[in-house]
C-alpha cells in the first residue's frame, strides 16, 4: 500500500511538471539575436547580377516563389488560384501572401523581430518603424532607378518623403496613387454612415449635424423597431476593438471641419498643432453619445464587442448607423448584404456630411492621393533575391497585369465594349462578391503597389469601382435612388470634397510610428491607454459631467503636451522640407 | 548509517558498472543546460538598453534603470495586483473544487455513473482557451443564455453586459478556470483516494463511522500528502495567473483589472519593441515565484508535512 501512495504522489508531481514546462518557455523566446542580419543584407544584394530590365525568369519557364506578410487582416486565397497562376506564367513569379490574425500589427511584427527571420516582402503596418529599427529591411534606393514602372510610381518629391533618417528608402507606399485623371467614386475613408432605408423613410432630409443625425435614427427606430424578418434594429453601434477604436475617438477633428490628420488637428492658418481630445467639440460629441446611450440608442455592447462580432452585426443589416472607415467594413459587409439580398431592402450604407454645427465646411473627404509615408511594402534581409522581388513589383504595375489583378479575366469577369470600355453584367458582379469565387479565382495582390485613376488606355478606370458607368450600375437600386435624391452621383458627392490641406498632410503618418523611446511617444502610448478605458466610461456614465472631469484629470496627468510638442516639431520639419520644392 | 558511508566512496569500478546509466543521465543534463539554462543568458537584456539591431553584445549597458522604470510605472503595479489577485483566487477556487469534486465522485457507488461523470467533467480541459472564451462571450452576451435566464426569472429587467463591469471580471475568470480544470485536477485526487487501504474504511465502519466521519477521518488524511505537494507546486505558480483568458476576454473598459504580468510583457516587450522592459518584468515574475515556493516549502517543513525539497 505504501508503494501505491508514493506512486500517486509521483504521478501528481509528473503531471504538474508537465504543466510547468509548458509555462516556462515564454521568457526565453525573446533571446534570439539577429546581430548577423546586417551582414547578410549586404551579401544578398550582390547575389544576382545581370540585366534586370528583362524578364529573365519567364524565359527559363521557371516560376519564382516569394513569401509576403501583411500586418493587416486579410483573406488568404487558394493555393491554386487561377489569376495568380496566370500572372505567374506571364511574369515568372508569384507570392504567397499571409495576413494578420488575432494580433495587433505591433505584436505580429515584434514576434518576427524576436525570431529574426522574415518573409521576402513585408508591410508592417503600424509596426513599420520597429522593422526599420531592427535593421530588417533592405534599402531600395539603388534598385529603384533600374525598374521603370517603380520609378514612375512616385514623384521625386514623394520618394524623398519616404526617406528615413539615415537617408535611405526602405518601403514603397502602395496606396493613394492616382494615374492620370482622378475618378473618385467611393469615399474610402471615415464618415457617419447611415442605411438608405432610414433616409428613404424620412423622405431624404438634409442631415448636417449630430443632433439631426441622431434625431433621424431615433424617430426611424421608433416607427420601425424591427426588420422585415422580425430582427430588432440596433440604432447605432460603436466599434471599439483595440486599434480600431478610432470609430469612437477621432470624430471631433472632423466635426470641427478638419481633415483626417488622425492624431491631432493642424490649424492651417497658424500651422500649429491642436489636441482634438480636449476641444469643446470633443466634449459635446461625447456628451451627445452619452445622451444617446442613456436613451438606449447606442448599442450597449459597443465597447465589449470584438471586430468579428461587429462585422457579423453589420452583415445582418440590423445596424442603422455608425462611424467607421469604408475599408474597415464595406468590402466584407457589402458583399454579404448583396448575397443575402438585403441591399435591395435598403441596408446599404451611405455617408453623411456631418459637423458639430450648421455652416462648417466638412472635410471628411479629401481629393488627391494621400501618401501615408509611415508604411508600405518592403523587402527584408531574409530575401535571397532582391532583384527578382523588385522585378515582381515592377511587373505588377504593367497595365495588362494591373487589369488582371483588379478587373479579372476578359469575357469571364468583364466584357469589352466596342468603344474599348470595360463593363460587367449583373451575374459577373454577383460572382465577384462571392467569397468562395474570390478565393479560387481573383488575385489582386491587394497590398502591393497599385493605381487608382485612369488606365493607361485612357478610357477605363484602373479599378472597376472607379469606372463611373460600372460603379453606378453596380449600386443597388436603393443607393441609386438615394444618390438621385441628394443630387449626387457617387459616395464622394454625398460629402463634397476638398483639396488636401497642405504638404504636411497627413500627420498620422508620423504618430503611427512613434515609439516609447521618446517622451512624446510615451505620452502618446499612455494617451491611447487612457482613452481606451475612459472614453467608454464617459459614454456610459450616468453622471456625464463628473465622468468627463475625471477623464480630463487622468488625461492631463499623462503629459499630452509632450506629444503635441513632438508633433509640432514634425509639422515644422515637413513644412521646411516642402518649401524646398516651391 | 553504515550504508550511507559506503555510498560516499565512489570507486572506478562502480562508475564502470553504471556507465550506461551515467551516459543517459548526461544526455538529459545537456538537454537541460541547452534548453533551460542557456536561454537565461537573455536575461542580460534587462540590464541593457537592448536594440535588436545591435544584438546582445553591442547594446548599451544601463544597470538597474529598466527595473527602476518598471516600478515607477503605475500600470505595472496595477498589473502585479491583478496577477496576484486572480492567481490567488484561481488557486483557491480550483483547488477546493477539485478536492470536493473528487470526494463527491468517490462516494458515488454506481461504477458506470462514476466513469461517465468523470469523463464528461474533464473533457473541457482539452478545449483551448480561444474556444472557452468564445463560449463565455456568447453565453454572457446581452442575448446570451445567462441574460435570457435572468430576464425570464425576473431577476433583471434589462440585459446586463457582464464584460463592461470591472467587478465581474475576476469572478468570470475564476469561473472559467473552475469549469475548464476541475475535472482534470480531480483525477489526481481520485487516484490518491483509490490508493487508500480499503481495510481502513472497513475498520471505520465497524467503529460506527458514518459517511461524513469516513470522509473526515479516512479519505482526507489519506490524500493529505497529495494535497500538500500540489499546493506547494501551485503556490509557485500563482503568478502564472494566465495570459490567454485575460487577453481574449479583456477590453478597454476592464483593462485596469484584466491585464496580467504576461500581457504587460507582451505589450511592452513585443508590441512596443522594448525587449529590455519585457525581460525585466519576466525576471521579476520568476524571482517572486521562486521566493513564494521556498517560503511555502519552509512552512511545510516546519509543520512536518510533505515537501518538495
Amino acid at each position: 500500500m505504501k508503494t501505491k501512495k508514493i506512486l500517486s504522489v509521483l504521478l501528481a508531481a509528473a503531471m504538474m511538471s508537465a504543466m510547468f514546462t509548458g509555462c516556462g518557455g515564454g521568457d526565453s523566446a525573446q533571446t534570439g539575436t539577429n546581430a548577423d542580419a546586417d551582414a547578410d543584407a549586404n551579401a544578398n544584394s550582390g547575389t544576382q547580377t545581370g540585366d534586370s530590365g528583362n524578364k529573365e525568369a519567364s524565359g527559363s519557364g521557371e516560376i519564382k516563389e516569394f513569401t509576403a506578410f501583411f500586418a493587416v487582416p486579410g483573406s488568404e486565397i487558394n493555393d491554386d488560384n487561377e489569376i495568380q497562376q496566370m500572372i505567374a506564367e506571364k511574369i515568372g513569379a508569384k507570392v504567397k501572401e499571409t495576413w494578420l490574425t488575432g494580433q495587433s500589427a505591433q505584436e505580429a511584427v515584434g514576434t518576427l523581430i524576436a525570431g529574426g527571420e522574415y518573409p521576402d516582402f513585408i508591410d508592417g503596418g503600424d509596426g513599420m518603424a520597429q522593422l526599420y529599427d531592427a535593421g530588417a529591411l533592405v534599402a531600395l534606393d539603388d534598385y529603384i532607378d533600374k525598374y521603370p514602372n517603380i520609378k514612375e510610381f512616385l514623384t521625386e518629391e514623394e520618394w524623398d518623403r519616404l526617406r528615413q533618417d539615415d537617408g535611405h528608402i526602405y518601403w514603397i507606399q502602395q496606396f493613394g496613387n492616382i494615374y492620370g485623371e482622378e475618378k473618385a467614386t467611393t469615399h474610402n475613408d471615415e464618415a457617419f454612415w447611415i442605411q438608405t432605408r432610414v433616409l428613404e423613410w424620412a423622405g431624404y432630409p438634409e442631415v448636417h449635424t449630430m443632433d439631426q443625425y441622431f434625431d433621424l435614427i431615433e424617430s426611424y427606430n421608433e416607427a420601425n423597431p424591427a426588420m422585415e424578418d422580425g430582427t430588432t434594429n440596433i440604432p447605432y453601434t460603436i466599434l471599439c476593438d483595440d486599434w480600431r477604436y478610432f470609430c469612437l475617438e477621432n470624430a471631433p477633428q472632423f466635426l470641427d471641419g478638419y481633415p483626417n490628420d488622425g492624431s491631432c488637428i493642424v490649424d492651417p492658418e497658424t500651422l500649429t498643432i491642436i489636441d482634438y481630445n480636449t476641444t469643446p467639440t470633443a466634449k459635446r460629441y461625447f456628451q451627445k453619445l452619452n445622451e444617446e446611450f442613456q436613451k438606449g440608442i447606442v448599442d450597449p455592447e459597443s465597447f465589449t464587442q470584438t471586430y468579428d462580432e461587429y462585422i457579423a452585426k453589420l452583415s445582418t443589416g440590423r445596424v442603422l448607423g455608425m462611424i467607421d472607415q469604408w475599408w474597415d467594413f464595406a468590402y466584407t459587409v457589402n458583399d454579404s448584404l448583396k448575397q443575402q439580398g438585403l441591399d435591395v431592402k435598403g441596408c446599404n450604407y451611405v455617408p453623411l456630411p456631418i459637423t458639430i454645427d450648421e455652416g462648417i465646411k466638412n472635410q471628411w473627404h479629401n481629393s488627391g492621393g494621400t501618401l501615408n509615408v509611415a508604411s508600405g511594402i518592403a523587402i527584408t534581409t531574409s530575401c535571397k533575391d532582391v532583384e527578382g522581388a523588385m522585378q515582381f513589383i515592377n511587373d505588377l504595375l504593367d497595365q495588362e497585369v494591373h487589369d488582371l489583378r483588379f478587373w479579372g479575366v476578359k469575357d469571364v469577369d468583364y466584357n469589352v465594349e466596342e468603344s474599348g470600355e470595360f463593363s460587367r453584367t449583373e451575374d459577373m458582379r454577383m460572382q465577384s462578391s462571392d467569397t468562395a469565387y474570390k478565393a479560387s479565382h481573383a488575385c489582386t495582390y491587394s497590398y502591393f503597389p497599385q493605381y487608382t485613376g485612369t488606365s493607361r488606355d485612357g478610357v477605363n478606370a484602373m479599378k472597376p469601382e472607379n469606372q463611373p458607368a460600372e460603379f453606378y450600375d453596380s449600386l443597388s437600386k436603393n443607393v441609386q435612388e438615394c444618390f438621385a435624391a441628394y443630387g449626387a452621383e457617387t459616395y464622394v458627392d454625398m460629402l463634397g470634397t476638398s483639396e488636401a490641406p497642405g504638404p504636411w498632410y497627413p500627420m498620422y503618418s508620423y504618430s503611427n510610428n512613434m515609439t516609447t523611446a521618446t517622451e512624446g511617444g510615451m505620452a502618446w502610448t499612455k494617451m491611447g491607454e487612457i482613452k481606451h478605458e475612459y472614453l467608454p466610461k464617459v459614454v456610459m456614465a450616468s453622471d456625464f459631467e463628473g465622468a468627463w472631469e475625471e477623464y480630463m484629470e487622468v488625461y492631463n496627468g499623462c503629459n499630452p503636451q509632450a506629444f503635441v510638442d513632438e508633433m509640432q516639431a514634425e509639422l515644422d520639419r515637413r513644412m521646411a522640407e516642402a518649401a524646398k520644392y516651391n | 548509517m553504515a550504508s550511507q558511508e559506503k555510498k560516499k566512496n565512489i570507486t572506478w569500478k562502480e562508475i564502470k558498472k553504471q556507465k550506461v546509466l551515467i551516459i543517459w543521465s548526461l544526455v538529459l543534463v545537456i538537454y537541460g543546460v541547452i534548453f533551460y539554462y542557456l536561454p537565461l543568458a537573455g536575461w542580460a537584456m534587462a540590464f541593457q538598453d537592448y536594440k535588436p539591431k545591435n544584438g546582445l553584445f553591442h547594446s548599451a549597458f544601463v544597470g538597474m534603470d529598466k527595473f527602476k522604470q518598471l516600478f515607477s510605472d503605475a500600470s505595472f503595479i496595477r498589473v502585479i495586483r491583478n496577477t496576484l489577485g486572480m492567481g490567488v483566487i484561481n488557486l483557491i477556487v480550483t483547488f477546493v473544487m477539485a478536492i470536493l469534486f473528487a470526494i463527491l465522485l468517490n462516494e458515488v457507488k454506481s461504477n458506470g455513473g462514476k466513469k461517465t461523470v468523470q469523463t464528461i467533467s474533464y473533457l473541457p480541459h482539452f478545449l483551448s482557451w480561444i474556444i472557452v472564451t468564445g463560449i463565455l462571450h456568447d453565453a454572457l452576451s446581452s442575448t446570451g443564455i445567462i441574460n435570457e435566464l435572468l430576464l425570464k426569472f425576473h431577476i433583471l429587467d434589462q440585459p446586463l453586459n457582464f464584460f463592461a463591469h470591472p467587478k465581474f471580471f475576476w469572478p468570470i475568470v475564476a469561473f472559467a478556470n473552475v469549469w475548464k480544470e476541475t475535472g482534470w485536477n480531480a483525477i489526481i485526487y481520485l487516484s490518491a483516494i483509490t490508493a487508500i487501504d480499503p481495510s481502513l474504511y472497513e475498520a471505520a465502519n465497524m467503529d460506527g463511522a458514518g459517511r461524513w466521519a469516513r470522509i473526515r477521518y479516512v479519505t482526507l488524511p489519506g490524500i493529505k500528502p497529495t494535497i500538500m505537494i500540489l499546493l506547494l507546486m501551485n503556490v509557485g505558480n500563482v503568478l502564472n495567473a494566465g495570459f490567454e483568458i485575460q487577453y481574449l476576454l479583456g477590453n478597454g473598459l476592464v483593462q485596469s483589472v484584466s491585464q496580467t504580468i504576461d500581457i504587460y510583457v507582451l505589450k511592452w516587450g513585443i508590441s512596443q519593441n522594448d525587449f529590455s522592459i519585457g525581460t525585466a518584468a519576466g525576471i521579476f515574475k520568476s524571482f517572486v515565484s521562486i521566493v513564494l515556493i521556498v517560503i511555502a516549502n519552509q512552512i511545510a517543513k516546519k509543520n512536518g508535512e510533505e515537501r518538495l525539497f
